[in-house]
């Protein structure tokens, strides 16, 4: 879920921001510095406020202002046992990918897929496998036609890479695994009499 | 020399603080909470959107991205819009003592009955605590007469 979060730290204001009001230019640097980076309180969507800014002296030989800022963030952070509503991104032999949009890296893998279940080519998507769970002879197949409500079972933060290959995958310094294999949870079109609960605009 | 700004209620940047501490208005008890309802996040993010347009030089960047899909993901799954609505639900979940996290995962997922409910936070049920169903279902039906829009 999303926190807010009170911080301080030391801001750099370089010299091309300073004809800006003060307030402005500290927010341009903070939202450069922490936007979109996963902290260990979480990753950071939005600079909410700057409570107060001390200092603003130049260092012998260095150009930028340097203040001690205090201020607080807004950031999503995932709690353990915590039920998230999300979308389908995509599946394969190993199980689901769900999206917040703004955060992606959220894998259900297959033992966490109630059974009985089947993992079949998709017949849309070629290079895709989709997963179908199989209950009292109906077939319910894992797609994004519907929210999916998930359960969080873990959060991992890997240590970034030295060195990357050229086609490997963008590094996910945040990965959530999560569960669909409880009540409540998966497709929220499963669930008989909860039609959709919230705005949920047409797939767009 | 210590510079001390207003919160972003009073904020001094547009010069028009009167209208923004009028915009803002979902009280001030989510100040002191950690933990924030999609339907808060809204209504800050949406508040800091037209801020953010007025002083940003370049159109939305990359960074920029993040902000505006959460801003996305936060409109798409809240159930309460306006801002009476979103002060109301917190009061209302405040006044069954629950912690702030279970707030918040009921004022996200807005279940509509005491086993939904308990499905999704299993901790209402634990050792000690009192939560009834009954007490469950008075919250819930609570809510539900939280008048979703204007």
């Amino acid at each position: 879920m999303f926190c807010l979060s009170e911080m301080e730290d030391t801001v750099r204001v370089p010299p091309d921001l300073l004809n800006l009001p003060l307030e402005v230019a500290i927010k341009k640097v903070l939202q450069k510095l922490l936007l979109n980076k996963v902290l260990s309180i979480g990753l950071c969507v939005s600079i909410y406020d700057i409570k107060s800014a001390e200092g603003g002296f130049v260092l012998p030989g260095d150009g930028p202002a340097t203040y001690k800022v205090r201020f607080i963030i807004v950031v999503f952070r995932p709690f353990v046992g915590e039920v998230i509503a999300a979308r389908f991104k995509e599946s394969d032999s190993n199980g689901l990918r769900l999206t917040l949009g703004f955060f992606e890296d959220i894998y259900v893998p297959a033992p966490l897929i109630p059974r009985p279940n089947r993992c079949e080519p998709d017949p849309y998507n070629r290079n895709q496998m989709r997963w179908v769970w199989i209950f009292e002879e109906q077939e319910y197949i894992i797609d994004d036609s519907c929210q999916i409500n998930f359960r969080v079972e873990n959060i991992s933060y890997p240590p970034v890479p030295t060195e990357q290959a050229e086609d490997a995958k963008p590094f996910a310094p945040m990965v959530i695994t999560g569960t669909i294999d409880d009540d409540g949870l998966g497709p929220v079109s499963w669930w008989e009499g909860c039609s959709e609960r919230n705005n949920e605009d047409d797939d767009t | 020399v210590r510079i001390r700004f207003p919160s972003l209620v009073h904020s001094a940047m547009s010069g028009e603080e009167e209208e923004n501490a009028a915009e803002l208005k979902i009280g001030d008890e989510f100040l002191k909470a950690k933990c924030l309802m999609n339907c808060e996040v809204s209504l800050i993010l949406e508040h800091k959107y037209e801020q953010l347009q007025q002083v940003s030089e370049d159109p939305m960047n990359q960074v920029s991205q993040v902000f505006e899909k959460s801003l996305q993901y936060v409109k798409r799954f809240s159930r309460y819009k306006n801002p009476d609505a979103v002060r109301q639900v917190r009061e209302i979940l405040s006044r069954h003592q629950l912690t702030e996290f279970e707030l918040c995962v009921l004022g996200n997922l807005c279940p509509e009955t005491a086993e939904e409910a308990v499905a999704m936070v299993p901790s209402l049920k634990t050792k000690g605590r009192a939560h009834s169903d009954e007490a469950i279902e008075k919250m819930l039906n609570d809510l539900s007469l939280v008048k979703r829009f204007e």
